[in-house]
Order: structure tokens, then sequence, then C-alpha cells
């Protein structure tokens, strides 16, 4: 089945700057490939290069085994969703839909055929006299969509084409287009800065920062098992805390300040000085008196509401500060700023992270997950 | 206590000025000191325009007495009129054969030369935009005179006259076209190019299909304002004429303002002002047309006054 995709240690240089710094990726046949990250992390540079808009400065891009670094564009079995559409304002919908056909001069009425099908499937059925503009942004995006299916291309690269709608239409759109994927079966690269919507549609993700791939799994491993602290931050609540690695191999004994904590997950083997993680959720507040191993006080500095959940703030004896994530399930909450606490950080949800020096988002674009 | 005071005919005369001044500079309101400025301006500057065009169609000799509305100095005059008058005639031909082929030249040159200098990245660039601008603030006297030099001692092969002067216009009209067009091939972006090249189309499938519909309202901007800038010119038709034959409405009006003239002249005026504004709105209304959807879209995809950005 054609639509695989691999990229071999691709670099794009701009003048003064790297904006794809050596990326390896295999994109299978029929995978929703998701690229996510922070803007300037080089995803849309690697899409523009699959497409053809960039031409690498070092590497190769095979699709379907061939190399086409060196391939125009307009010679390209790939189509692209732009993330403003482009969708030619002096043409109709039909027309718009129709261009690629044209350009494949393909018979007049198996034109008329596919049009007419791919209108259909994006559930455009009777817009075909529209121009672009008499349309609504959600619909425009169906356009973009119909314009790129219709040519039946083996990859379609999509470039933040939520990016311009309001939240809702984004939601709705999110699912509706892993449903289209999944029903026209080929691959689909998308670029996005949003976790959630990656997240939410991907076989795939390749977390990417400074031009490079800092982890590449399926969305639950990224978001779970974070092999990284730029991937750790990024993808939800951090919870970050400098340690000391001192032993062990399968369980990892950390000393962070006074405290000896054990972890299970990650990079174990790590000796000196790393970053744990734990997520939220995982963070389980215990009365003061509660003892055992993976213990550590503290003191409650911020409750938050958030609706379905609380998000207790509370700061540890050893200097950091940790959220924890407590579902609101009715009962009331027993603690309140300034009750001292233990904070049981469980040995299987602390996680050594491998650290790649890739800067992390300042605090104040942090979104709670 | 200002209804003790409003009753008095002084504290009512003060308080119509304040009014006034109330009037002209509320904050609140619309600027309506600005308006006036305005408005003041431009009676200052149609009203001429205006009695120029009235003697036009006086029905006696007089250029400054009105006598009655007459079509005399246009059609009837047997050897005064712009028709009658081979002068007249000549020169209204001769105004007309340079707009015309400047436009047709400078036109497809302009357009040619944005999508270059639009598109060219590195070295040169900028500097090769930036010469593009010379020629719309160098004095038109200046261009006038290095043209002559130029043909007279350089490309002598090129005589004074309608090629020469012909030469001379498109000269400067390139720079507007290439001004406008690059605007909007700016405003534009390269999304549509790009979009066009991923459906399959080869660079030139997606100039003829995309890019040049697209440049239109520009196209048609540029084509409106060089003939409009080429109809009014006299320096360079000046001093790139060979005499009689040569003679532009503009020269013709200059040399008969000198003499005596007659309302003949105001006639040949005021189908020049005529044949510009007709112009100038066909261009802008083109414009507005193709540009009509983009802004209903709201997108921001191409802003009212693109095509003037430099």
């Amino acid at each position: 089945m054609a639509g695989e995709v691999t990229l071999v240690d691709l670099v794009k240089r701009f003048a003064s700057v790297t904006a794809v710094d050596g990326i390896n990726l295999e994109m299978p046949s029929g995978e929703f490939f998701s690229m996510l990250g922070p803007s300037g992390c080089g995803k849309t540079t690697t899409l523009r290069m699959i497409a053809g808009f960039e031409q690498p400065t070092e590497g190769r891009i095979l699709l379907d085994g061939n190399d086409m670094a060196y391939t125009p564009p307009h010679k390209r079995n790939v189509n692209t969703v732009f993330q403003s559409y482009a969708l030619f304002p002096h043409l109709n919908v039909a027309d718009n839909v129709a261009f690629g056909l044209r350009r494949q001069k393909v018979a007049k009425h198996e034109t008329r055929e596919r049009v007419a099908e791919t209108l259909e499937l994006v559930q455009l059925t009777g817009f075909e006299k529209r121009k672009p503009a008499q349309m609504s942004g959600g619909q425009q995006q169906r356009v973009a969509l119909a314009r790129a299916l219709v040519l039946k291309p083996a990859v379609l690269l999509l470039d933040e084409p939520l990016g311009a709608l309001d939240a809702k239409l984004r939601k709705a759109l999110q699912i509706e287009l892993k449903a289209l994927q999944q029903q026209v079966g080929i691959t689909f690269i998308y670029v996005t800065h949003d976790q959630e919507e990656a997240l939410t549609m991907s076989d795939r993700i390749a977390v990417m920062a400074d031009g490079r791939v800092e982890q590449v799994a399926p969305p639950q491993e990224v978001y779970e098992e974070p092999s990284t602290v730029f991937v750790a931050d990024f993808l939800g609540v951090s919870n970050l805390m400098d340690a000391e690695a001192v032993g062990g191999a399968n369980i990892c004994r950390l000393r962070v300040g006074d405290f000896e904590l054990d972890a299970t997950r990650g990079k174990t083997d790590a000796r000196g000085s790393v970053r744990v993680t734990i997520r939220p959720e995982r963070v389980h507040l215990e009365p003061q008196e509660s003892t055992g191993q993976n213990r550590v006080p503290g003191m409650v500095e911020r409750l938050v509401y958030l609706g379905n959940s609380v998000q207790v703030i509370v700061h540890l004896a050893v200097g950091t500060t940790i959220q924890a994530l407590l579902q609101n399930v009715g009962t009331e909450i027993p603690w309140k700023q300034g009750t001292a606490v233990q904070a049981h950080l469980p040995a299987d949800a602390l996680r050594v992270l491998d650290d790649t020096g890739a800067a992390l988002a300042p605090l104040d674009s942090a979104v709670p997950a | 206590m200002s209804d003790a005071t409003a009753t008095t005919a002084p504290a009512e005369r003060a308080s119509t000025v304040t009014r006034l001044r109330g009037w002209l500079g509320n904050p609140w309101g619309r600027p309506r000191f600005l308006v006036v400025i305005t408005w003041g301006y431009m009676v200052w500057s149609i009203v001429p325009v205006l009695i120029a065009v009235q003697f036009s169609f006086n029905s006696t000799r007089s250029r400054t007495i009105w006598s009655g509305f007459s079509l005399r100095w246009f059609t009837w005059d047997p050897s005064d009129s712009v028709m009658n008058d081979p002068d007249l005639r000549h020169a209204l031909g001769q105004s007309l054969k340079l707009a015309g082929a400047d436009v047709l030249i400078a036109v497809p040159i302009g357009v040619l030369l944005a999508l270059g200098l639009a598109r060219w990245r590195g070295r040169g660039a900028g500097s090769s935009n930036f010469i593009m601008l010379f020629p719309l603030v160098t004095p038109e006297i200046v261009m006038g005179v290095s043209l002559l030099l130029v043909f007279g001692h350089i490309f002598t092969f090129i005589h004074t006259g309608t090629l020469a002067q012909v030469l001379g216009h498109i000269t400067f009209s390139i720079s507007y076209v290439v001004v406008i067009v690059r605007g909007r091939l700016f405003s534009i972006g390269r999304q549509y190019e790009e979009a066009a090249a991923d459906l399959g189309a080869s660079p030139a499938v997606a100039l003829y299909r995309v890019l040049l519909p697209l440049l239109t309202p520009a196209i048609v901007a540029g084509a409106a304002i060089t003939f409009a800038l080429s109809i009014d010119d006299f320096v360079i038709s000046q001093w790139l004429s060979s005499g009689g034959g040569t003679t532009t409405v503009p020269m013709l009006i200059y040399d008969a303002t000198r003499a005596a003239p007659l309302p003949s002249i105001n006639a040949i005026a005021s189908i020049m002002a005529f044949i510009t504004l007709v112009t100038v709105l066909a261009g802008f209304l083109v414009y507005r047309a193709f540009t009509r959807g983009e802004r209903a879209a709201g997108g921001g995809m191409v802003g009212d006054m693109a095509a003037f950005d430099i």
C-alpha cells in the first residue's frame, strides 16, 4: 500500500537559523501521524519540505522508497491543506476542487463525478457555485480538504488546519477529521501546536523542539510516559523536580533534598543529577501524620477550582512546588490553604527523564492539562 | 445662573460662539473641524477647474464673461473648435496615441518586473526594489534632460519625436505599475502559488490560472494610472518632442495661453479632464469589483488600499 513517508537525516538551514536539525521519522502507510511542538520547533518547515515548498539543506525524503527531496511540488503525489486554506478566491467551490483534476487532464465527466463525490464526503453538496468568501471558516476548511482529497494523494499534509476556527467547531472537526482519515485510509501528516488536537486524532505523535524530535510514540505513551524533560513539560503540567540519582537499576533511588524516593519509571539507570516528574493526578495528598516510603511533607499553598477537578498546589519541604489534581466527586476536600500534608509520590508514578536541553515553554504560556 | 444670563443679548451671542465651538470640537461627536477643512480644500481645488470647464461652453470668444451655453468650441465653430482646428485635433490624437502606447508597453513590462522583484530573495533584491522607486522621486525635468542626452549622444538612432516621447513616458510609468502590482503581490502572499503548485500546476500554469486573475485589479489600476499620468504629462513630452507634429494637448495649452487663447483651449482641457476622470474612475470600479469578495471575507487577505502599498 502506498503512502509511506520516511525522513532521513533531514536538515533545513535558513540564512542563520537551523530550522530542522537532523530529523529521522518513519510514517507508515495509512497512519495518522502528528508533529507536535511549540512555534519555531521546525514542524511546519518539515511539512513544507515534504510538500516540496522548501528544499532540504541535507537529508532525504522518501515516499514509498523513492527520494523526492528534489522533485518540485507540482510533481509530488502529496497534497496539502493549508492553515489559511489558500482557496482560490476567484474560483467557486466546484472549480477550486476541480483545479487539480484539470491539471491532470482528467476527462470532463469524470472530473464532475469526482468533485461531486468528494464534496459529498465533506458534506458540502449544494455549495458548488459558492465563492470561498461566501462561506464560513469551517466550510472553507472542508473545501480545502476536498480540494486535496479529490486527487487521491498517497499522503495528505495538514498544516494546523483547525487553527483559525473557534474552540467548539475545532472539537467537532477533530472527530470528523479522524473519521475521514479512517474512511479514505491514506496517510495523514498533521502539524499542530495543540496537544489536545494531537492526542485526540493521532495514531502516533512526534513531539518536536528546536528542530529535533524529542519523542515519537502513540498518544497515550507520549502523555503517560514522556521520555524527556521537554515532552513532560510540553504535554500538560510538568511537576518537574531536580534530584540526584544515587543507585538501583530497575528501581532508581533518588535523593531529593533530605528525602529518598524510589522511581520505577523512565530512565531508571541514570546516575547523578536528573530531573523527575509525576502527573498531578498521581500525586496523593495524605494527612501530616501518615508515614511510609516515597512521602515528602509539604504545605498547601493554594487551591484552584477547575470544575470537574480541584488543583492543589503544594509547596514541598524540599523547596519545589508541585501540583496535585483531585477529581471532584462531590465530597469535601479536606485540605485548605496552609494545611500541612504528606505528599505521597508513588514509585510507579515517578519518572526519571532524559534532559535533551530543549528550552521549556515559559510558565505563563502553560495551560492546565 | 446660566438661566438668568441667557436672556440678555450679549450673553446669547457668547453662547452662540460657545455652541459653535462645541459643534466643531465636540470630542464625542464627529470630527467636524476636520470635515470643514476637508470641504474647504475640495472647494479650493475644484472650483477653478469647474470655472475653466464652464467657459469651454461659452458662446462667445471671451474666457471671462459668461454669455450663454454653447457647444461652439467643441464642435461647430468652423475654424476654431476642437473638431475643426487641425492643431487641436492633432494634439488630442498625439496625446491619446502616447497614452495608449504607454499603457500597452509599460503595463506588461511593469507586471513582469513586479513579479520578479517580489519573488527575488537574496543579494541585490533590496537595492533593486529601492532603485525601482527612483523614477517616482526624480524630478521630471531631470529625467527629461537625461533622456534627451541619451537619445542625442548614445542611442542616436532614436530621434526626438513620437518614438522618443513614448520611450520617455514608459520610463517613468513602469515604476508606478511595479509599485502597485508589487503591493498586491505582497498582500496576496505566496499561499495561492503554493496551493496551485501543490495541486499539480507548473509555475507557468500557476501564473496564468491563479496569479494573473488575482493580480487583475492591480493591473487595471496600474493601467489607469499610467494612462492618466501619460495624458497629463508635459515636461517629458516637451523635451522629447520634435516640434509641430508631436505637440500634445498639455504642450498646446501651454503655448496657447501665452498668445491670445480662445475658449476652444478650455474645451480641449475639459475633454482631457473628462478622459482622465473616466479612466481613473473605471480603474477604481474594476479594482473594487474584483476585490469585493475578499473584503467581504474579512480575513485580512487584502486591505482596501493594498494596491498602494510600497
